[in-house]
């Protein structure tokens, strides 16, 4: 079953065209990671298809409907991201509410559900991120790799069809790394549908099931991971393997 | 006089100076304050929201309020308007005046402490599926609000003291009383100095309840 497709996303800053034609086929449990060197337009992508950023152009079908991207209205984009969940680089969580309080709020105010209620979800949900004992403290008092697993489980709260991630990894300490990688390897073995952008490569690798590398706004290479990483076809994506396995190796 | 008949006259003077704070001073604070807030969370938010016209508005306003004296508002809103036929007493006036000043001040603390919070409190707020006005509601009027208790709190207690310029437009206040006093006994060092006191003991109050509050409010860290 398909959860989303893009066809043919387009969109500039200024004169410069960032998303040069992108297009993307989901099917429901696949994990897709995305690849690409610094400024090839990974974040650009996922903020246009959850409509943070406007786009020029492009197709959406998702849930059944076809929208045109270019002249989405209010409703329809509430629709959407109620069916979606994004992880964010830097976290973003709610700075006032503590951890149970981030993933409880989108229950109570846009489900409506009752409080008692959305906080056994949140705990549960809590206790799926490994941070059950933590539930009452402040994104100021957990560590990155703490926000980031209670961004996951915040993203979770709402169900979603799909959850996007914008190099989820990237701002932590290299030794907190691991148990955000480790949740996500648990939502992908339990058959959530997801897009992530990343940079490590053994997630792309053993994680994900199908791998894009993107250049320029455009698709260099996609194809099942397994294939893209033993046996990558374009000279291009050939050479940033290369570049990457490289700075494994120093790291 | 003597000193110990100074002192007397410091001891007999202390109720008649506190009760016109108890009765003028502190309901004036508490009445304008209550109403300079809701001012400058009205103002903030047309200004954060960047509302066209109102937003030039509400800069128009505060520019006024900023750029000319309190003393001279207060002026105008009492001897200027009673000069013109409209009947206002000296404590409605004052508390009339208060509010418009305070809140053109607060509003821009506000506005300050809004724009202090990251976008991606927003798009946080976006992608859980909420819309604006939910997030300002849960999101970031609360950090707003904590952002800005500090400098609030210094307001408030700049206003308390800046009322004793209210016994310019007959308001009976404490200065007022202490006032009246002096001039019967010609103790006037005496009597400022306990009016002085008096407010002194006013704000130290005030700055406690602030620190208790940050203290209460500093939960999420404030960072
Ligand atoms: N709001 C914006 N205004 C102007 N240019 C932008 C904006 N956002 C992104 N860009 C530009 O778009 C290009 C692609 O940026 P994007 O963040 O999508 O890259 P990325 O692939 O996510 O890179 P990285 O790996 O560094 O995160 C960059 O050249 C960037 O400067
Ligand atoms: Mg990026």
């Amino acid at each position: 079953m398909t959860v989303l497709e893009i066809k043919d996303i387009h969109k500039s800053f200024g004169d410069q065209e960032i998303l040069k034609g992108v297009d993307i086929k989901v099917e429901k449990g696949d994990v897709i990671a995305i690849l690409g060197p610094s400024g090839s337009g990974k974040t650009t992508f996922l903020r246009c298809i959850n409509f943070l950023t406007e786009t020029d152009s492009g197709q959406m079908v998702f849930d059944g409907k076809t929208y045109d991207m270019a002249k989405m209205n209010r409703k329809d984009i509430a629709a959407i991201r109620k069916k979606t969940g994004f992880v964010f680089q830097n976290y973003n969580l709610f700075r006032n509410q503590t951890a149970l309080g981030n993933v409880t709020l989108g229950l109570t105010t846009v489900r409506r559900i009752k409080k008692k209620e959305a906080e056994e979800i949140g705990r549960s949900l809590l206790e799926k991120v490994g941070l059950s004992d933590k539930t009452d403290l402040y994104p100021s008092q957990l560590s990155g790799g703490q926000q980031q697993r209670v961004a996951i489980a915040r993203a979770l709260a709402a169900n979603p069809e799909i959850i996007y991630f914008d190099e989820p990894t990237s701002a932590l300490d290299p030794e907190l790394i691991g148990e955000v990688l480790s949740v996500m390897k648990r939502l992908a073995d339990a058959g959530m549908t997801m897009i992530v952008v990343t940079h490590e490569m053994d997630f792309a690798r053993n994680v994900s099931n199908r791998t894009i590398f993107m250049e320029n706004g455009v698709i260099v290479e996609e194809g099942p991971s397994k294939e893209f990483f033993e046996n990558p076809k374009m000279e291009r994506t050939k050479e940033f393997l290369r570049l990457e396995d490289s700075r494994g190796i120093v790291k | 006089m003597t000193l110990e008949e100074i002192i007397q006259l410091m001891l007999d003077s202390f109720f008649k100076i506190l009760i016109p704070g108890l009765t003028r001073t502190i309901p004036l604070t508490i009445l304008a304050f209550s109403f300079a807030m809701v001012i400058a969370v009205i103002c903030s938010l047309i200004e954060y929201a960047k509302v066209p016209v109102l937003k030039e508005i509400v800069r128009f306003y505060v520019w006024i309020i900023r750029g000319t004296p309190l003393l001279v508002q207060l002026l105008i809103g009492f001897y200027g308007l009673t000069s013109i036929g409209v009947k206002i007493a000296p404590f409605t006036a004052a508390v009339l005046v208060f509010s418009i000043n305070e809140g053109a001040y607060c509003s821009e603390t506000m506005r300050g402490s809004l724009e202090s919070v990251s976008y991606g409190q927003f798009e946080a707020g976006y992608c859980c599926g909420m819309n604006y006005v939910q997030i300002m509601r849960h999101v970031v009027l609360p950090q707003a609000f904590r952002t800005a208790f500090p400098a609030l709190g210094n307001s408030l207690i700049s206003m308390l003291k800046d009322t004793s310029l209210v016994s310019n437009i007959t308001v009976t206040e404490m200065l007022f009383a202490a006032q009246r006093i002096a001039g019967r006994t010609y103790q006037y060092m005496a009597m400022y100095i306990e009016v002085a006191l008096i407010y002194l003991a006013f704000s130290t109050i005030l700055t406690k309840v602030q620190k208790w509050g940050e203290e209460k409010l500093n939960y999420y860290g404030g960072a």
